[in-house]
């Protein structure tokens, strides 16, 4: 119904293909997975369906995209705005009104719909969605993931035939985002449309899908249903890995079936050895911390300790208070009560030059930090800023990421490039303690273990990591202990074995699978290994 | 295979809109200076024309209208807002410490790097939301929209082929000349509004005289803009806008500039 | 039984308060004038809302005073020669050189100071009636109510206020990461490394939201023919040449009198006409469009009344709203009444509504967490 034909798209001459013929069909009442390594091409496809590549990206697109067996190359997105519907993954960016009703009519606005016909779609789409009841509440004030529901809804109301999200849960926390992926399923079912999802969180959404797109990152499209795909695809999630290694046929793509399939392996591991990391002295001490914003008690009462040669993880719902501990243990927020000691000060006391060096935090945006026109006067100022020779931090840079070219500009760089650079930049005046907020949103499997190894290299080094996420896969392979806030307070606090067993929103796949304490696919693999030897 | 490119993000002025974008101004010019054009020839009491206040906004309308005639494309107009933002976050932070007005350092960069056109409607758009911020539509306000506008546009017509610190030097000069400009219009229109007008044949003051020699008038305008704003507010604005064309002049013209690129498009059948 | 209460179309609101305004001009006996004014503040306080912007109304009573103060100040500073009684006698302060023939300060009379202080109290009152209208006008219907011709700047306005929370919300994080970068030297760069990531940030949220409006259809005009964007282009020129040489030949009075008040008439009106014929490209519909019942009807009509009577009175008895220097002013029944319609909105339209606190059943989404 809707189809790519030998499409081929490139920025420029001088760059190498993103897309080199592809050819996809979508059809109604089927959800596609589109997948594949950061860079590989994958928000260029969904943004072919829509027009918004070339239109708003430059670059030159060859081939054909044929809607109903009509070519709409020619079109800008504003004519098949009622054919193909866009989210993006920021959908707080996308708001154009004030209050969600609004929003949902904005697109009817634009193509000239009747009012009466209006307000009976507004009706509609606020039932099918569930959100009846948030009609008149403002954009601002809704959570994450109700965000998220009123974009699917306000591209909805114009009935169009498909529907394309650019990883729609990126931001979400696993409850909201299972909300969200639930109402695309219930629309793929009961609507009967076709739905286009980029993922890289592939755990959450390969149960549900029909069909699945990888992308090779040479340009090319590998089309087939997930089973098949996954059997060779460079990003999997951990159930798929711990199928492949173990051999299993045909691969598990959801959790009920691995745990069929994994009776066998579970009886020869038995129960997970303990972990093996020593903690090192106490390098961060905090006690009975407390942050408010204005009269809302964001942080309350949590106390805390950070030992050299551990990482430790902060999980927690979106609104837990996680961002606001993380600033106030690093100094920079005040701190209503409570105290925290780094190496004996109190980091909230002192300059924030000698902050920098007690401990050394990256924001949720690292971008925030980056103000100059190039990579290297940001390394110099680094430099200049930490007392250190020129150079240093382009040392620190290169072991975190290497061929970063000097004369980018920093917004010009990848998700993963940025961020080592940041670190880099926190690094270079060498504090003890490093905290991180959020710092794998936009990164793909490999790019997470990646972050995984440099952050337990940080711990091997003697430094104490304080890492928050709700990546539960991350904080499994990354973390020695966990702390879980709720409502500001620690409902849980020990090694990762056993909090992230306690509840099961927090267990990342391979726990569920096999239980007995196993977290990750390596873990197994290391276990049967020395098994065998 | 063709080859399209676009220019992006600008408000295209075609010759209809250049011709309505004159006429207009030629209007708005009249109606600024109208103290010197007044002639009642036997009148005992000039009345200031009050209904100026409902005419400049429909002048205004008419060429905001003509500018958007063929639409405006989806990025020139959010570029329009972010920026209509940031320009009326800027006038209400500087209007409370008086003399220290940040009113045109955004506006004479953006008119520089997306046009006239652009400059245009984000000085009266600039300039309507910063009122609707402050909770404050006043009489006034059709007047400096005009000013604001005039002097967006007049960033837009500067000479393209400056590059550097020239191109920094030239448009700290323009800014200026802008807020003096800005700030002897504004008197000039209100003029006989604050001092009231003399009865005619009675010199001696400085308030406005209908139906005196140009000469004369000007002088006793001069005197009153001399002792009332050109000594303070506007050399307030044009000191504190000089300055930050020159300390972040170059920073905001490079992302602005960047935005541009990236929205460019060439599109290829 | 209460009115329901619902929000009046801005237009009417300012319709009155123009028309109160245009009554204003055509007077200035102080006594018409404090009535206009109190029937302002009194319509204000019956049926203004309790949102942010309907606190304006005293600011602007406060700029009203300022005017009538600045007014009566400089016509005593710079007013030069005066007669009539000596209030305060001050001796002439000659100015030397070029600006001699000017004098300032002299004797501040009785006279000078009431001229002062009646032109200045018609100008408060024209800048009152104006804040009554932005107190009692909701003003993001009003951008929503925007004419046709005028979507694509009203929208740029929208945009410009909803972006506004999400700019404060950057400058708090990005002035944060600051501090994380130690104190770099100069103010300067303290200055560029906050501007700069709050502008990038704003930018590329502009892009983000410029495809999102794509992606939903914005920018879809309708295919004029060339014949009628010739005719809107001839109406809007041609209005605006009639506006420029009507405005000269109203201010020149010794011009013919065909060049004056007529072509100004004729020349807004074709370009008014010209602005009709432009929005006629645009093909959006509104969703829950603010209709003109008869309440709005009725309180635009009770501003026009008062304008057309106020210029009627003027017509008939010129002293009335002009009165002399010495002398008390006088008021006749005629224009009492006259002014007192502008009072009727204060019962004819419906009350505003009332905002509940909204109570978020969820804790409010924040971006640092």
């Amino acid at each position: 119904m809707i189809e790519l034909r030998r499409l081929s798209f490139a920025y420029d001459d001088s760059t190498p293909p993103v897309l080199h013929e592809a050819d996809l069909t979508v059809t109604e009442g089927e959800l596609l997975l589109v997948a594949g390594r950061t860079g590989t091409g994958k928000s260029t496809l969904l943004g072919s369906f829509t027009g918004l590549v070339p239109t708003f990206t430059g670059g030159l697109l060859t081939g054909d995209v044929v809607i109903d067996g009509r070519s709409v190359l020619a079109d800008p997105p504003r004519e098949r705005a009622h054919l193909v519907g866009y989210v993006g993954q920021d959908p707080s960016a996308g708001f154009v009104t004030d209050t969600v009703e609004e929003e949902l009519a904005y697109g009817m606005e634009q193509l000239g719909t009747p009012p009466s016909t209006m307000r009976r779609r507004v009706e509609e789409t606020l039932d099918l969605l569930g959100i009846a009841d948030l009609r008149a509440r403002d954009l601002r004030t809704l959570s994450g993931g109700q965000q998220q529901r009123v974009a699917i809804g306000s591209v909805l109301t114009m009935h169009p035939r498909v529907l394309v999200l650019d990883e729609p849960t990126s931001a979400l926390d696993p409850t909201a985002a299972e909300e969200v992926l639930a109402t695309l399923t219930r629309l793929v079912q009961d609507v009967g449309l076709g739905v286009v999802v980029a993922e890289h969180r592939l755990e959450r959404v390969l149960p549900f899908a029909d069909r699945m797109v990888l992308l090779d990152g040479a340009g090319g499209l590998l089309v087939g249903s997930p089973d098949e795909l996954m059997r060779d695809s460079p990003v999997a999630p951990p159930i798929v890995e711990l199928g492949r290694w173990a051999d299993w046929e045909p691969l598990p793509l959801a959790v009920r079936d691995a745990r069929r399939r994994a009776s066998g392996l579970r009886s020869t591991l038995g129960h997970a050895p303990a972990a093996s990391r020593a903690a090192g002295p106490v390098l961060l001490e905090a006690h009975g911390v407390r942050v408010g914003y204005g009269r809302i008690l964001a942080v309350r009462d949590v106390s805390v300790g950070l030992h050299a040669g551990q990482v430790t993880a902060l999980m927690g719902r979106n609104g837990s208070g996680k961002s606001s501990l993380l600033w106030a243990l690093q100094g920079s927020r005040a701190r209503a009560a409570g105290s925290v000691a780094v190496a004996g000060d109190d980091p909230a006391k002192v300059s924030a030059q000698e902050r920098r060096r007690l401990a050394g935090l990256v924001p949720q945006t690292p971008a925030d930090l980056l103000y100059l026109d190039t990579v290297e006067d940001e390394l110099a100022a680094a430099d200049r800023d930490s007392d250190r020779r020129p150079g240093h931090a382009r040392s620190l840079l290169d072991q975190l990421a290497p061929d970063v070219p000097g004369r980018a500009h920093p917004r010009d760089l990848s998700e993963g490039q940025r961020l080592a650079l940041v670190l880099a930049i926190v690094l270079s005046s060498d504090p003890p303690v490093v905290l991180l907020d959020e710092p794998t949103r936009g990164l793909d499997y490999p790019g997470k273990a990646a972050l995984a190894r440099i952050l337990q290299g940080f711990a091997d080094a003697g430094r104490a990591v304080l890492v928050s996420s709700h990546d539960v896969e991350f904080v499994a392979q990354v973390a020695d202990r966990v702390v879980v806030l709720a409502e500001g307070e620690v409902v849980s606090s020990g090694p990762t074995a056993r909090v992230v067993a306690e509840s099961p929103a927090f267990a990342p796949q391979v726990l569920k699978v096999l239980g007995h304490g196993w977290l990750t696919v390596p873990q197994v693999e290391d276990a049967v290994r020395e098994q065998l030897a | 295979m063709t080859t399209l490119s676009a220019a992006p993000a600008r408000v295209p002025i075609r010759l209809r809109s250049a011709a309505v974008l004159t006429v207009a101004s030629a209007a708005g010019l009249l109606m600024f200076c109208w103290p010197l054009l007044v002639r009642h020839p036997g009148d005992g009491q000039a009345q200031p024309p009050f209904f100026f206040i409902a005419l400049l906004p429909v002048v205004i309308l008419v060429v905001l209208a003509e500018l958007s005639e063929g639409g405006i494309d989806s990025r020139a107009l959010a570029m329009l807002g972010v920026l209509t933002a940031i320009n009326a976050v800027m006038r209400g932070v500087s209007a409370g410490l008086g003399g220290f007005e940040l009113v045109f350092f955004l506006l004479i960069l953006a008119g520089r790097v997306f046009g006239p056109g652009f400059g245009f409607v984000l000085g009266c758009t600039s300039l309507f939301a910063s009122a609707l911020l402050t909770g404050g539509v006043g009489p006034w306000l059709p007047y400096q929209m005009l000013g604001s506008a005039w002097v967006g546009m007049g960033a837009g017509l500067l000479p393209r082929r400056l590059h550097g610190r020239r191109e920094i030097a030239v448009l700290v000069g323009y800014g200026v000349l802008a807020a003096y400009a800005y700030g002897l219009l504004l008197n000039m229109s209100s003029w006989p509004f604050a001092l009231g007008v003399s009865l005619p044949g009675h010199t001696g003051s400085v308030a406005f005289v209908p139906g005196d020699p140009l000469s004369g008038n000007l002088r006793r305008f001069w005197l009153y803009t001399l002792v009332t704003s050109t000594g303070s507010f506007d050399t307030g604005r044009a000191i504190t806008n000089g300055l930050a064309l020159v300390v972040l002049g170059p920073a905001v013209l490079t992302t602005l500039r960047r935005a541009v690129r990236r929205a460019s498009i060439t599109r290829v059948d | 039984m209460p009115r329901p209460s619902r929000d009046l179309h801005p237009g009417a609101w300012w319709l009155w308060a123009l028309g109160l305004a245009a009554a204003a001009t055509a007077t200035t006996n102080p006594l018409l004038l404090v009535l206009l004014v109190a029937v302002t503040g009194f319509v204000v306080a019956m049926r203004r809302s309790d949102q942010p912007w309907s606190g304006s109304f005293r600011l602007y009573l406060l700029i009203g005073a300022v005017i009538v103060l600045v007014r009566v100040a400089f016509r005593a500073v710079l007013g030069g020669e005066a007669t009539g009684q000596v209030l305060l006698d001050l001796p002439f302060v000659g100015l030397p050189g070029w600006a001699s023939g000017v004098r300032l300060l002299g004797p501040i009379t009785v006279d000078s100071v009431l001229a002062g202080f009646y032109d200045g109290l018609r100008l408060a009152t024209i800048v009152i009636c104006v804040g009554a209208a932005n107190a009692l006008a909701n003003p993001k219907r009003l951008l929503k109510s925007m004419p046709p011709a005028l979507y694509e700047i009203g929208t740029a306005v929208v945009v410009a206020v909803s972006v506004l929370p999400q700019l404060s919300d950057s400058l708090r994080r990005v002035r944060a990461a600051r501090r994380l970068r130690g104190v770099p030297g100069g103010r300067i760069a303290r200055l560029r490394g906050v501007v700069v990531p709050v502008m990038e940030d704003a930018l590329e949220r502009s892009m983000a939201l410029a495809a999102g409006m794509d992606a939903r259809g914005y920018g879809r005009s309708g295919e004029l023919t060339r014949r009628q964007r010739r005719t809107t282009g001839v109406l809007m020129l041609t209005g605006l040449l009639g506006i420029c040489v009507g405005t000269y030949g109203l201010l020149d009075g010794t011009a013919p009198r065909w060049l004056g008040p007529p072509l100004l008439a004729g020349g807004a009106a074709l370009a008014l006409l010209g602005f009709v014929s432009a929005g006629r490209r645009v093909q959006r519909t509104r969703y829950r469009p603010d209709r003109w019942a008869p309440p709005e009807l009725l309180v635009a009509l009770c501003g026009v009344a008062v304008a057309a009577g106020m210029y009627a009175v003027v017509g008939r008895d010129y002293t009335l709203v002009h009165p002399g220097i010495p002398g008390t002013p006088g008021v006749t029944l005629v224009s009492v009444l006259v002014v007192l319609v502008g009072v009727v909105p204060a019962f004819v339209a419906p009350p505003a509504p009332v905002t509940a606190r909204a109570v978020a059943e969820e804790p409010p989404r924040r971006v640092a967490a």
